[in-house]
């Protein structure tokens, strides 16, 4: 064998080495990004399963609960964010990102209930978001209406916004869609209790907000 | 299919050549060639120096020659003005009268017709060629020499790198001139040069009778020369400790201009008359290596580039669109955190990484080879950041004149 030929082969050796420890290291982040995801959950699992607790064991002073749930809801947003970039990255398709999906979407509505508990029993009056998606081509305003909901959240601090992807094969938030009577016209939005379809812009969102909800101190 | 997943054929490639590269660098005939000795009997040698319009650095080009440590008996410099129009004549006249020193004057034909001239008025053995805006180290000479021993190597070429990089641009071009001098001394032991460039490279005389004048190559008698060599059967050769330094561009429009000539002419003549080396398994490493991946390294350039310009398009498009009156303060603003589980981890970012860290390693390898002097931090942070964006422009710009047959002046 000539050594052109004999150095062309190492380094096709070499190369193909090289490409496989690439593609390794993507399989094993994307892998460490779900573990991370799922250890997660199942802290946040735990946190809303203390405040139900906390709640029932304060059900005399329920509102000294009410910090443990702005807790749950900036984790929530945390892993929300975080579910949205494994996503990107792995597929919406892909089964381990739809268990989480679901298991944070279980999240999402045990932190609805207990918000509007408290909220019941302390007399608060928080904006409370539910945004309904979808990923699956039959919502080209999704993107627009998420980013603009995440500006809304991240400006208001009493904004809390849930958002479900719509088409998840996920009892409870079949039967939370069933309850509300959302009907699969993208994106779909129930602000303070009042439904509505689709997105155009920021401004004419702010609009389906209750006068005054849209502020930068406490809503009393 | 992503637009990302037409890059990654390409993207193997550079990768499998940079390996080559370094399986060739680290084999036996490299090694010998890196601890060849120097010859104890010198030929005679004639350098010449083609000119047209080079009064600011003539001179300088010659004192350098004149500098070599080389016996004065067999070296001879031949300065030849291609009819320059400008104080050329009168930056030479300074040498007239030199005893090493031999000056020709002739209407203005081209490169080529300066070093044919300059040919026939000497019966040196060695002939060597620098270009009038380069500048070589005083062993030079005798590093290059040593490689003609071998009755079989018709030229041999240099070690180059940017004189005096003044600029982020010249810093560019010089760790790319690094990474060549790695490329040339790993490619030279197995016989896989297609090029002998204007700055101190050396014909065997004997040869050169051979096989014919140098010939305007499609503005590249250099590469012409050099094609024509290897296709006769010759070996060209690399000394990586002869050091010579040359002006680069200073400007991204002269590089372009440049750079767009020296890849229209790879494109003319291996396209053209020298069609029968590509994938020619007769040419060893040449034909089966270098120049089909130097043919599609062109391609390569523009489709990366290409698929660059539509990703950034399209997430420049997306992110204005998804703003639907998002106040722009609150898009600017950084919302990632620095987070490891955020890291763009895509097969595509990771390969490209490394792509770019094995040129890095090249790099770094030419400079400690070659005992370049000078910092090269900022010649390699440019070359990372600006030569992606910059050398697809005279890709682009070569591919177009070759296929639509259009011809440039050389400046």
């Amino acid at each position: 064998m000539s050594l052109v030929a004999r150095n062309a082969l190492i380094a096709l050796g070499i190369t193909l080495a090289l490409m496989g420890t690439v593609a390794y290291a993507v399989n094993y982040l994307n892998k460490a990004r779900l573990a991370d995801l799922s250890a997660m959950e199942d802290q946040l699992s735990i946190d809303t399963l203390a405040l139900d607790t906390q709640f029932s064991l304060l059900e005399n002073a329920p509102c000294e609960s009410a910090a443990s749930s702005t807790t749950v809801i900036e984790k929530l947003n945390d892993l929300g964010s975080r579910l949205a970039y494994a996503e990107s990255q792995l597929g919406a398709g892909n089964p381990q990102v739809i268990r989480l999906k679901e298991q944070y979407s279980l999240l999402e509505i045990r932190d609805y209930l207990a918000t509007k508990r408290l909220a019941a029993a302390c007399g608060t009056r928080p904006v409370i978001v539910l945004y309904f998606y979808s990923n699956q081509g039959d919502c080209a305003d999704c993107d627009k209406a998420g980013y603009a909901l995440s500006y809304l959240r991240d400006t208001y601090p009493f904004v809390r916004v849930y958002s479900f992807d719509y088409n998840l094969d996920l009892s409870a938030l079949q039967t939370l869609i069933a309850l509300n009577r959302v009907k699969h016209e993208l994106p779909a939005f129930i602000i303070s209790g009042r439904k509505s379809y689709g997105f155009t812009t920021l401004a004419e969102l702010e609009k389906r907000f209750p006068k005054g909800a849209l502020a930068t101190t406490t809503p009393q | 299919m992503s637009p990302e997943t037409l890059a990654y054929p390409f993207l193997f490639l550079a990768v499998f050549f940079e390996a080559f590269v370094l399986v060739t660098f680290l084999s036996k005939p490299a090694k010998i060639a890196r601890a060849r000795r120097k010859s104890a009997v010198l030929p005679s040698v004639a350098v010449i120096v083609p000119c047209y319009n080079e009064a600011s650095t003539v001179a300088g080009t010659a004192e350098s020659l004149l500098a070599l440590d080389y016996p004065k008996d067999k070296l001879e410099i031949i300065l030849v003005d291609d009819g320059s129009t400008d104080a050329t004549p009168a930056a030479m006249a300074k040498f007239e009268g030199h005893s090493q020193v031999r000056i020709l004057r002739k209407e203005n034909g081209g490169k080529h017709t300066a070093l044919n001239a300059a040919i026939q008025m000497t019966n040196a053995e060695i002939i060597g060629c620098l270009d009038a805006d380069s500048f070589v180290e005083p062993d030079a000479l005798k590093e290059i020499v040593p490689c003609f021993e071998d009755p079989k190597v018709a030229a041999v070429t240099a070690a180059m790198s940017v004189h005096k990089p003044d600029n982020v641009l010249r810093q560019m071009q010089n760790a790319e001139y690094i990474f060549g001098i790695t490329l040339r001394h790993a490619l030279a032991s197995v016989n896989g040069l297609y090029v002998t460039p204007g700055p101190f490279s050396f014909y065997r005389h004997s040869i050169l009778d051979k096989v014919g004048a140098f010939r305007f190559g499609h503005q590249t008698e250099d590469m012409e020369m050099a094609l024509r060599l290897q296709k006769k059967g010759y070996k060209i050769d690399n000394a990586p400790y002869a050091r010579v330094y040359t002006k680069a561009p200073a400007t991204v429009g002269s590089l372009i201009r440049q750079r767009t000539r020296w890849t229209t002419g790879f494109i003319r003549n291996v396209l053209g008359e020298y069609r029968g080396l590509v994938g020619n398994p007769d040419y060893g490493a040449l034909g089966m290596l270098v120049l089909p991946i130097g043919i599609t390294a062109i391609a390569s350039g523009i489709m990366l580039f290409s698929v660059s310009v539509f990703d950034l398009v399209r997430h420049a498009t997306q992110a204005v669109s998804m703003r639907a009156g998002v106040p722009l303060s609150y898009s600017l603003a950084p919302h990632a955190s620095f987070d490891w589980f955020y890291f763009p981890a895509s097969f595509y970012l990771l390969l490209a990484a490394l792509t770019i860290s094995a040129t890095l390693t090249l790099i770094v390898i030419g400079k400690r080879l070659s005992k370049t002097p000078g910092n090269l931090f900022l010649g390699l942070v440019s070359y990372v950041f600006l030569y992606g964006f910059i050398a697809p422009l005279w890709l682009l710009r070569a591919a177009g004149d070759a296929m639509f047959r259009r011809n440039r002046a050389w400046r």
